[in-house]
């Protein structure tokens, strides 16, 4: 590692450095810039718990489509299955009680992710168009299943999950920082991880020397609805119901911004948690400033897709300026 | 199979027409009579249309997400300078500036190497949001009643007026894609696109003149939508994305590029429109419309996947197609 970077020119060291710094400097400019503009709304302890505690919605489901895209897939579907998840476990609450909804919200989301996984393998066909089928299909089934109503939650636990402070942090911090954990082991210390990368550099070349490639895809799939259900179980906590209709309505933008904007290259094979973690921060400190500095709602939907186009450019700069292709 | 898949390929969404018309002229008495069916045809044809732009770009390699989008964008502009300008000048600049966010779309896809489905899906969020800038979130009444006559005319009292479109539409871009030599350079493009360049064929421009039609086509049918309410409308026809993409699927042209099929785009148009009609009948809420339009585009994939399959298997074992 040492020897090949003192042979790196100065292009490639630019390149290096869009990767590694970059994403740390865009977060603190970001929370530099709002702080100074509106130091007493923004730069607050509080205010800073509570972005980090909203950002786990965000980052959790990042993390499996992290994975997703690491193997050169997409999964567009997932506010969605959020919707659907969290509607099936919050109606169930009054009859298994809210340990069991959480559950039902996780193994639900996993299985539609599975279901995802297997229609995208055995159709052969990119995954993108199949997920977004499935978007519709997963929105129009909550819908119907609820009949547009939503679901509230009366549970107390349920409720303490989004909501709850842990020696002084809220308690989705703790949840979002094992979920990375689990991840980061998941990814670069297990047979996992080195499945996942494999296939997403080479499908072909994975499949021939012995590695079942349908099967990691649909673990890979299974593994974006999980960690959907857990942020469904956290959304739904934060907000006290779920309902069918704005659940998760534009979160896969959210999501899918989060990954590119980590640097995680949307052709597959090489991808960062941190980068993914770092991005979901920069998405709500950037959303939350421009809410707390009274920005119009319709700017801040402009922002958020010129944030991802922006994301997108940098990553074929960076790419482009290491001289590795895409 | 191949022999049944090419057969599908030619008429599965003539059969399926078929049988949609058999089932509804049995459930439906109303089936029965020209003005409904002129009716179902006028309901699909702003799908088929978009979903002829949708056709090419696809046949490209592509595809454009942001379809909806522009249609909303299209009816604000519509709405906000008819009555400065007249409409005859707003519907050019409606659909210049169309035109003008597709090629945004091209020049970033081809010269900066951003994937299709993310830079169309980001576009389509900017345009939402920057439609709803224009007008405030509010929905704008369109004064001059004449503008109606565009998308609510029939012509010799009988055909309505988006049934023309359509058709004129569906001749300009077929003859496009067939007859012209930009025709078979975008088809391959699609088929293969490392070649083409190779070839000596500019991928750029082509690429990008591609993405300004099917902004044409969205901007056409934008235009259609908003003459007939007399509002513009910034979140016109949300999810109608998808609609246009299972149409074009449906038609018959393969995600894998290189291969549009026009007619079979117009008829499953049609046909997605009957299926609207059935389930209209059956009084059930707007969810199941979305419903069936996902199970639908699953089906075409599902078709899709084992064409590309076939196709795949018989070039390794050296069978001619």
């Amino acid at each position: 590692m040492d020897e090949s970077k003192v042979l790196l020119n100065s292009k490639q060291k630019a390149g290096n450095f869009i990767g590694s710094f970059g994403l740390i400097i865009i977060l603190l400019v970001i929370f530099g810039f709002f702080s100074l503009l509106i130091p007493k709304v923004y730069f607050t302890w509080p205010n800073l718990l509570d972005m980090i505690r909203f950002s786990s919605f965000v980052g959790i489901g990042a993390i499996g489509m992290t994975f997703c895209i690491m193997t050169g897939n997409f999964d567009i579907s997932v506010g969605s299955m959020l919707a659907l998840a969290g509607v099936l476990g919050a109606s169930l609450v009054p009859r298994i009680s809210g340990v069991g909804g959480v559950a039902v919200t996780i193994i639900a989301a996993s299985l539609l992710g599975l279901i995802n996984g297997i229609f995208v393998t055995k159709l052969r066909i990119p995954a993108f168009i199949t997920t977004l089928g499935m978007l519709f299909i997963y929105r129009a089934i909550a819908y119907i299943y609820t009949n547009n109503n939503p679901q509230y939650i009366q549970d107390r636990f349920w409720i303490s999950i989004g909501n709850k402070n842990f020696l002084g942090l809220p308690l989705p911090i703790y949840i979002m920082a094992a979920c990375y954990g689990i991840a980061y082991l998941l990814l670069r210390k297990s047979p996992v991880g080195r499945y996942i990368i494999a296939v997403g550099t080479n499908n072909r070349a994975a499949a021939l020397s012995g590695i079942k490639v349908d099967n990691v895809k649909i673990w890979v799939f299974t593994l974006v609805g999980l960690f959907v259900g857990i942020a469904a179980v956290i959304n739904a906590s934060m907000l006290g119901a779920a309902n069918p209709g704005m659940m998760g309505d534009g979160w896969e933008f959210q999501v899918i911004t989060a990954v590119v904007l980590g640097g995680t290259a949307l052709a597959g094979g090489s991808g960062s948690l941190g980068g993914t973690l770092i991005a979901a921060l920069i998405i709500i400190f950037l959303k939350t400033g421009m809410s707390n500095a009274q920005v119009n709602s319709y700017w801040q939907q402009v922002a958020t897709g010129l944030v991802l186009i922006f994301a997108v450019s940098i990553n074929k700069l960076k790419f482009w300026l290491i001289g590795q292709t895409q | 199979m191949i022999k049944f898949l090419k057969l599908y390929e030619k008429l599965g969404i003539f059969i399926l027409i078929i049988l949609a018309s058999v089932f509804l002229a049995i459930v439906s008495p109303n089936f029965r009579n020209m003005d409904t069916i002129l009716g179902i045809i006028m309901q699909g044809s702003y799908g088929a249309i978009i979903a002829v732009g949708m056709t090419l770009a696809i046949t490209s390699g592509g595809f454009d997400l942001s379809v909806d989008a522009m249609m909303g964008l299209t009816s604000v502009i519509l709405a906000m300078l008819i009555p400065q300008m007249g409409f005859a000048l707003a519907i050019i600049i409606a659909i210049l500036a169309s035109c003008f966010v597709g090629m945004i779309n091209g020049v970033m896809i081809t010269k900066v190497g951003i994937s299709p489905l993310i830079m169309t899906l980001a576009m389509a969020v900017i345009l939402r949001g920057s439609s709803l800038l224009i007008t405030g979130g509010r929905q704008v009444v369109i004064a001059q009643k004449s503008f109606m006559a565009i998308g609510a005319l029939k012509v010799f009292n009988y055909i309505p007026a988006p049934i023309i479109y359509m058709v004129v539409i569906f001749v300009v871009f077929y003859i496009l894609l067939n007859q012209t030599t930009f025709g078979r350079h975008i088809a391959a493009v699609g088929s293969n696109e490392q070649a083409a360049r190779m070839s000596g064929l500019n991928v750029t421009v082509i690429k990008t003149l591609v993405y300004v039609l099917v902004a044409f086509t969205a901007s056409i049918v934008g235009i259609i939508r908003t003459s007939q309410t007399l509002i513009g409308i910034p979140t016109m026809a949300p999810g109608f994305t998808l609609n246009v993409l299972t149409i074009a699927i449906l038609g018959g042209t393969s995600l894998a590029g290189g291969k549009g099929n026009l007619i079979g785009t117009i008829f499953a148009g049609i046909f997605i429109s009957m299926i609207y009609y059935g389930l209209n009948l059956l009084n059930v809420q707007i969810f199941y419309q979305f419903l069936s339009v996902g199970i639908v585009l699953l089906f075409a994939l599902f078709i899709d996947g084992l064409r590309i399959r076939y196709l795949e298997s018989a070039k390794i074992k050296g069978i001619s197609i």
